[in-house]
């Protein structure tokens, strides 16, 4: 039965390779070892989206529930409930801009806005050369240099617009500052 | 072990590292170098000192002096004038007043108390021997010589009370669970921190790991349990990294795995990652989220002490409730009692944020008020200004006027004047901050974080939401208050789990502080006249 369907997302219709089906059998296994007999989902998701484009690849989704012995109808309700893993392709980097509470009083909002306008695109959104996926997050917890974003694993405080067109260019260039 | 005549620290916390705590680092150790004082001057790593909004701080010791604010051009300066002179750069120094007790003390005679930030700061959190000087696992090694019996009653005549929000009696959990008998029992860390405005459990977390695995161990020992997971936020990539190294040298040292310290005792731990969803800090959804589900809450009864994860009995505590642990065992439940309250022992751990001019961490006793959080310890507010609002305990907490300046902040207020504590949140915000959107905010968030499991919560944040929209764009029509007072009740009545019954308390709080802003925006609404028929 090709159960890959449920899960397979638009755009994503391409058959894994042998390379792939070797790869998650790994990853899954070593996992298992880690955590002794037990599994954790969210480790092989974060995983896989670093394989994989900061995305989860519906055939990939479907040959890791055949491996840890779920239906990929529960693995997709896992994927989707987590606001940091995604089942539709998203940028090379992920922008996380906090909106919450603490950068909120501190000037989120203009941050935000002038991001929407240097990208081009809104929430939820990728820009056009797929460098850049724009995402509102929750407090990221480092409210002592609020306003904040993270873009991937590196965290940005005291952020004023006119800060933001520099990281924005250091990203593309591939630094981290 | 090789001694040092002066030791620089560097905090390289995710505040500093953003600030470029590591360049700095790096100069100084390639200065240090060339001036060839290498075996003079060691240059340690370490956690948050607490000082936030003054750039990369260096501290030097034993001088006890700060330098604020360094950039890589400025080290060698330091090097030069103050490690090779002995003159202290005057141009860089901080007060160091400005985020720890001294001055604070001559204001106001209270200051800072530090059980759970004891080494935070102080220590190189990925150093496990700093730690052990510090009398680290000392608390864990007088525990296995007692009986766990013994072990829960310190706990519990300390009146230690959670510390994530809803203030259960710790010891009297560890007992639950260690009278339950079962064949396996965890011990859940819940390291989830998500409520806005908290940042404490990153500072525990990225400053101190070990006392979050020596309180574990203990908790296993009291309880016999033999698993540990912490389940730690996927935004917080440090902390993630520092447990899992403090883990290793716990492993390496015979702290945790199958025989400890020779007892017999046999406990580890594992870190599991969140993946950012706010519900898991609820402890059934983030048992919910380890058994690789959706992190939607469960019934209760049973509680995590009976029927937890995997379905057997399981402590879960949050990060600061066990970092309380060890210097409760070693110095005394008495001791733990000489500070706060009646209705509260200890410290609590308060993240200020916002319009303040020293954002930042403190631990001071319960009892603490707002006015001494945020004046004294905090600097007031930013400008000069007045204070607008404050919320308090989290977006799921209360929205707060200068009214509530002075009430002594502990359990028993709490409940007598309808203020949270929650986390610790303390959210300043200047006069001309506008509360709709702020409030508006809130609801945004709520709505989104909503699991969906229960209708009055997902539906009912969404309604919450629509009312806030509408109130700040002017359009609402003339019942909306009605009814969102009507949906605030129903939320707080019928929700299935503590998210959606906590999410009515910051409107229903601003209501209640602030009626005249809400009026305010009604009388200035205009319904659009698309909307009108419906209405």
């Amino acid at each position: 039965m090709e159960l890959d369907n449920v899960t397979r997302p638009a755009g994503q219709t391409q058959p894994l390779s042998d390379e792939d089906k070797c790869f998650l059998r790994e990853l899954v296994e070593t996992n298992r070892i880690e955590h002794h007999g037990r599994l954790s989902y969210m480790d092989i998701m974060f995983d896989l989206e670093h394989r994989y484009g900061n995305s989860l690849p519906g055939p990939v989704l479907g040959e890791v529930a055949r491996l840890v012995g779920t239906s990929p109808a529960q693995l997709n309700g896992f994927v989707t409930f987590y606001t940091m893993l995604s089942t539709t392709p998203r940028g090379k980097h992920v922008i996380r801009v906090c909106t919450s509470g603490p950068c909120h009083v501190s000037g989120a909002p203009a941050i935000l806005s002038s991001l929407r306008q240097l990208l081009g695109v809104d929430i939820g959104e990728t820009t056009p050369d797929g460098m850049f996926a724009l995402e509102a997050s929750s407090c990221l917890g480092i409210c002592g240099v609020s306003p904040t974003l993270m873009i991937d694993d590196d965290a940005y405080g005291n952020l004023t617009p006119e800060d933001l067109p520099r990281i924005l260019n250091a990203k593309r260039a591939g630094g981290t500052q | 072990m090789k001694l040092f005549s002066t030791q620089i620290i560097v905090p390289v916390d995710s505040n500093s590292v953003l600030q470029g705590a590591l360049e700095v680092r790096h100069v100084l150790e390639e200065t240090i170098a060339k001036f060839n004082l290498g075996s003079q001057v060691s240059v340690v790593e370490t956690g948050s000192l607490g000082i936030y909004d003054r750039g990369v701080v260096l501290a030097v010791f034993p001088d006890d002096v700060y330098y604020g604010n360094v950039i890589p051009s400025d080290v060698e300066e330091i090097v030069t004038e103050h490690l090779l002179k002995g003159r202290v750069v005057s141009r860089l120094a901080i007060d160091r007043s400005l985020s720890s007790k001294r001055l604070v003390e001559k204001e106001s005679g209270k200051s800072q108390q530090k059980i759970v930030l004891r080494n935070a700061g102080l220590i190189d959190p990925e150093n496990i021997d700093e730690y052990i000087a510090r009398d680290g696992y000392g608390a864990l090694a007088k525990a296995l010589a007692m009986q766990p019996g013994e072990v829960i009653q310190i706990l519990t005549d300390s009146k230690l009370q959670g510390r994530g929000g809803a203030g259960f009696p710790t010891g009297l959990k560890w007992g639950m669970v260690a009278k339950e008998q079962s064949d396996e029992k965890y011990i859940v860390c819940n390291a989830d921190e998500g409520e806005p405005g908290t940042f404490k459990d990153r500072l525990i977390l990225e400053g101190d790991p070990h006392s979050i695995v020596e309180a574990m161990t203990i908790a296993g020992y009291a309880t016999g349990a033999h698993v540990g997971i912490a389940y730690v936020r996927g935004e917080y990539f440090m902390s993630i990294a520092r447990l899992k190294k403090a883990i290793k040298d716990a492993q390496a040292y015979g702290l945790l795995g199958d025989d400890i310290l020779g007892t017999g005792f046999k406990f580890d731990i594992e870190v599991y990652r969140g993946g950012g969803a706010y519900v898991c800090g609820e402890e059934f959804a983030l048992l919910e989220s380890i058994e690789n589900r959706r992190g939607e809450p469960r019934n209760k009864p049973p509680f995590p002490p009976q029927q937890g994860l995997f379905g057997k009995p399981t402590v879960v505590n949050n990060v600061e409730t066990f970092a309380n642990v060890p210097p409760i065992l070693l110095n005394g439940s008495d001791w733990f009692k000489s500070f706060g309250t009646p209705s509260s022992a200890g410290t609590k751990v308060f993240s200020l944020s916002g319009d303040i001019v020293n954002r930042g961490i403190v631990e001071a006793p319960f009892g603490v008020t707002l006015r001494e959080l945020i004046y004294d310890f905090g600097g007031g507010v930013k400008g000069g200004k007045h204070i607008g609002f404050i919320q308090t305990g989290g977006s799921a907490g209360t929205v707060l006027n200068d009214k509530y300046l002075d009430i002594p902040l502990d359990f028993a207020s709490m409940k007598a004047y309808n203020v949270s504590i929650g986390s610790g949140v303390v959210l300043v915000a200047a006069s001309d901050v506008p509360l709709l959107p702020f409030l508006a905010e809130v609801a945004h968030f709520f709505w989104h974080e909503s699991c969906g499991k229960c209708t009055p919560c997902r539906e009912g944040t969404l309604q919450i939401k629509a009312i806030m929209d509408a109130l700040v764009n002017r359009t609402a029509d003339p019942a909306s208050l009605q009814r969102l007072g009507v949906l605030l009740n129903l939320l707080s009545d019928t929700s299935f789990c503590g998210l959606g019954q906590a999410a009515p308390l910051a409107f229903e709080s601003a209501l209640r502080n602030f009626p005249e802003v809400f009026d305010q925006a009604l009388a200035e609404s205009h319904v659009p006249e698309a909307c009108q028929e419906e209405t």
